[in-house]
């Protein structure tokens, strides 16, 4: 598994992102960026590489699913594997999500092995 | 045709399937499958396919449950495969016969026993749209939450966690007690568009966001707390839940709570404390659960009949069957018509009834707009004002000698100004909820003190452009903090001077001259002039106490870092205050006063503009350029004669204006452009007040007073000193709008 790829992660609250990051570091991924909401993030993964997004799905001026839907619509970034995190895994957010083309999704609060088994089975099926 | 393509989509579907590994269906593949499905449960329906759209919707409500894993994944996968061949079944079949005779019951029931979802069956309208569960929760897979023994490690651990990730935490108490803060301005906003969802949502985010933070930091019960006031608005959002007052107040509570939680953990990181503070939360989840009792503010209209009640004219058992009778009759009769008939009510009192029921609607007769709709039509009078100023200045207007243009384009003007104060007034409203929130800030402010302060509303009713509202907020707060803060003194203190124990602020509001006036008025401990004096002196702000006016030497406690308090507190006292003050304050074009007797209290007397949107304006010209003087600003226009022309040494030159040296200001050399006239008795002179003070500004000519509408000079020029904005005049030439402190601030550098 290839630990060496740059991960995205979105979220306004800034402890969150910290959070998310310090247990990407657990799981062997050192090379992250951050952006605090979609619209940050759709600039970030416009002027770099990005191999894999970790967005939030409620974030102000652009949430997560606007980001995902803005991602697949893009020809030169629709193929990003994007894994959704959420609060609750509330059904009608899980499926406008899996319908617009999300890798998959992760409840909050997940611990680190969680996190791990969701980004190698998407990677694993790319 | 349509059975072509379904059947395309079916067989796309069925190949992809064929390719899945070891029987699961990845969350990639689910989308496109549920987008397939999507499309054939509606190609289907329009092309009358019975039964593939339910079967299809079947198939969607399936593959929903196993997305969510609800559904056991094998028994998923079979019941999955045995829909799309049935699919294929119903569709070859459509395509040869243009019929389906077969049965899809059982694969319906054993859908249904799966996701545990009734499924119409064939011939019942509208299968796919059947309701979900929307609010269906999964269990969490998360392994803090699977077993109570678990959670009870989890818990020991909480101390140890605590200092393990102490970065994280300290992250999270800041960013989380920012947050909270925030949800006091987003609800301001809500409670005057309680039903626009953006608001909501930036109430509901701050929540939500320390709820997931609060949960990977095992904080539970701030977590558990977020998460219900996060819950209520979530029913808000999706209408299940209607923003009232009493909703609000859940809210703002809930926020404090979680404001004093998160703080203690300060507490605990400082070592000043073992493990955080939890507070007694019963009564707060109480009145969380029964929210749905809250009764909604609006009165509702009352039926005739209830007014009729109410006024003693029948009784409960005459209106049941009255009403009954007038259901029963041929054409509907209105119950009034079946009461007087019946003899139990006289027309005057069903009249009287209707009159009320009239009043009531009237009492009613509101509506809510978009304040983003609102703001368009404002701006556009604006546009529209200026366009007719255009006209009414167009030579060939002016010039015209036709009687009837002159006097249509006058009727127009008038219209004009007079659709623009009605459409300025539809964006006023009481300064109520300001005054409230204050109160509140008081009471707690008050309490952290451990103080006694009673305040005074005034003039509540007073209206101010809602725009302002949150632009006002924020110096208040300052103001009122201040007061609090220094302005009263404490219980002992009081008593000893002879004061009641209780220390009183006072916010009034009313209008005057085209602002609206706000004074914060306290019964403390005044300003200490002897104080003030020493530290302007010591600070170089002024060489001695005679050279200055009383007014003068208070509005010297807005200069940065100038803080005469002794003692400074967590609110305030830091002499980063007041300078904050005066800085917000003249950004809204609006200015400060100090009245202040030592021992017996200060009043802050703050003067805004009612709008933002429009200045009256004197319009004077320099050189080629054009600039608009705010016209409450301007005090005199003279030519002064030469022997009033004073070059004093040290004060600069002065001009003799009534018995009193105003300084002069030459405006060409502060905006450097190149004037017509370099001397004032040459030129016109116009006599600028501002902050308690007067200045002549050289002008080369006076065009005339008009009202423009400001516009912002863009973010990059937003700040510039000496000009407040820019508008489009009349003849249809832009000027600067000078704002007279700036300007006043830039002559004596």
């Amino acid at each position: 598994m290839d630990k060496n790829i740059k991960v995205l992660v979105v979220d306004d609250f800034a402890t969150m992102r910290k959070v998310v990051r310090n247990l990407l570091k657990q799981i062997g991924y050192e090379n992250i960026v951050e952006a605090e909401d979609g619209a940050m993030a759709l600039k970030t993964l416009k002027s770099q590489k990005i191999d894999f997004i970790v967005a939030d799905w409620n974030m102000p001026n652009m949430s997560g699913i606007e980001l995902l839907k803005a991602v697949r619509a893009d020809g030169k970034l629709a193929g990003t594997p994007f894994l959704m995190v959420t609060a609750e895994a509330l059904q009608e957010n899980v499926i406008e999500a899996v319908k617009a083309g999300v890798n998959g999704y992760i409840v909050k609060p997940f611990t680190a092995e969680v996190l791990n088994e969701k980004i190698e089975a998407i990677v694993a099926k790319l | 045709m349509a059975y072509e393509n379904i059947l395309a989509i079916i067989n796309d579907m069925t190949s992809n399937f064929l390719f899945l590994e070891n029987g699961h269906i990845d969350i990639p593949t689910a989308g496109k499958f549920l987008n397939q499905l999507e499309q054939i449960v509606t190609a289907s329906a329009s092309a009358k396919m019975d039964p593939l759209p339910n079967i299809a919707g079947a198939v969607n409500t399936l593959l929903e449950k196993m997305i969510m894993e609800i559904v056991d994944r094998k028994e998923g996968f079979s019941a999955f495969e045995e829909g799309l061949t049935l699919m294929q079944k119903i569709g070859d079949s459509y395509q040869s016969t243009g019929s389906y005779t077969g049965d899809v019951n059982d694969f319906l029931s054993r859908v249904s026993t799966l996701t545990g979802i009734s499924l119409s069956r064939p011939g019942s309208a509208a299968p796919s749209s059947e309701p979900l569960a929307a609010d269906l929760k999964v269990t969490e897979t998360s392994p803090a939450a699977t077993d109570d023994a678990v959670r009870t490690k989890d818990q020991e651990k909480k101390k140890d966690f605590i200092v393990e990730d102490e970065g994280l935490l300290k992250d999270f108490i800041v960013e989380g007690l920012e947050y909270m803060c925030e949800i006091e301005v987003s609800v301001l906003n809500l409670e005057q568009n309680p039903e626009d969802k953006e608001y909501i949502n930036a109430v509901f985010r701050p929540f939500h966001s320390v709820k997931g933070v609060a949960g990977f930091l095992n904080l539970k019960d701030i977590s558990e707390l977020a998460h219900a006031l996060e819950n209520l608005l979530d029913r808000a959002r999706n209408n299940d839940l209607k923003v009232v007052s009493g909703l609000i107040d859940i809210i703002l509570d809930g926020a404090d709570v979680l404001k004093t939680m998160i703080g203690s953990l300060q507490e605990v990181l400082d070592g000043n404390r073992d493990i955080p503070f939890i507070p007694d939360l019963s009564d707060l989840k109480e009145r969380i659960e029964h929210v749905d009792e809250i009764v909604e503010d609006v009165p509702e209209i009352k039926k005739i009949g209830e007014i009729l009640i109410d006024n003693g004219v029948i009784s409960e058992d005459n209106l049941k069957e009255s009403l009954e009778q007038s259901q029963r009759a041929p054409h509907k009769k209105k119950l009034g018509e079946t009461l007087i008939t019946e003899g139990k009510a006289t027309p005057r009192q069903v009249a009287q009834a209707l009159r009320k029921q009239a009043n009531q609607v009237a009492d009613t007769s509101t509506i809510r707009v978009d304040v983003k709709k609102l703001d368009d039509l404002v701006d556009m009078i604006g546009e529209l004002v200026i366009c007719q100023s255009m006209i009414r200045q167009n030579p060939a207007v002016q010039e015209s000698d036709d009687m009837k243009l002159i006097r249509d384009v006058a009727q127009l003007s008038t219209i004009t100004s007079e659709l623009q104060r009605t459409s300025t007034s539809l964006r006023m409203i009481p300064i109520k909820q300001t005054f409230q929130r204050m109160s509140r800030l008081v009471r707690d402010l008050a309490k952290n003190a451990g103080k006694a302060v009673a305040v005074i509303l005034e003039g509540e009713e007073t209206e101010i452009d809602r725009n302002m509202v949150e632009e006002i907020y924020n110096p208040l707060v300052h103001m009122v903090r201040n007061a609090v803060d220094h302005g009263i003194e404490s219980t002992e203190e009081r008593s000893k001077t002879g004061k009641p124990d209780q220390g009183t602020i006072q916010l009034k509001a009313y209008h005057k001259g085209g602002n609206i006036v706000i004074e914060i008025v306290d019964d403390g401990r005044g300003l200490k002039k002897h104080k003030i004096i020493e530290k302007a002196i010591e600070r170089g702000l002024i060489e001695s106490a005679e050279a200055v006016t009383e007014q003068e030497l208070y509005r010297l406690i807005f200069h940065p870092g100038f803080s005469t308090a002794e003692k400074v507190t967590d609110v305030s006292g830091r002499g980063v205050g007041m300078d904050v003050v005066k800085q917000a304050v003249e950004k809204l074009r609006g200015k400060v006063d100090i009245q202040s007797r030592e021992g017996q209290g200060t009043t802050f007397i703050t003067y805004f503009p009612l709008t933002m949107a429009i200045v009256d304006g004197m319009i004077v010209r320099i050189g080629r350029e054009k600039y608009i003087i705010p016209a409450t600003a301007v005090r005199q226009l003279l030519r002064p004669p030469r022997e009033s022309y004073n070059n004093v040494i040290g004060r600069g030159e002065m001009i003799n204006v009534m018995g009193n040296l105003l300084p002069l200001v030459r405006l060409n050399k502060i905006f450097n452009i190149k004037a017509d006239h370099d001397e004032p008795w040459d030129a016109l002179t116009v006599v600028v007040e501002a902050g308690h003070k007067a200045k002549c500004f050289i002008v080369d000519e006076v065009i005339g007073k008009e009202e423009v509408v400001i516009k912002t000079l863009g973010d990059g020029l937003k700040n510039t000193k000496g000009i407040s904005g820019g508008a489009i005049l009349g003849n249809g030439n832009v000027g600067l709008i000078i704002d007279p402190e700036g300007v006043f601030e830039l002559s004596e550098r």
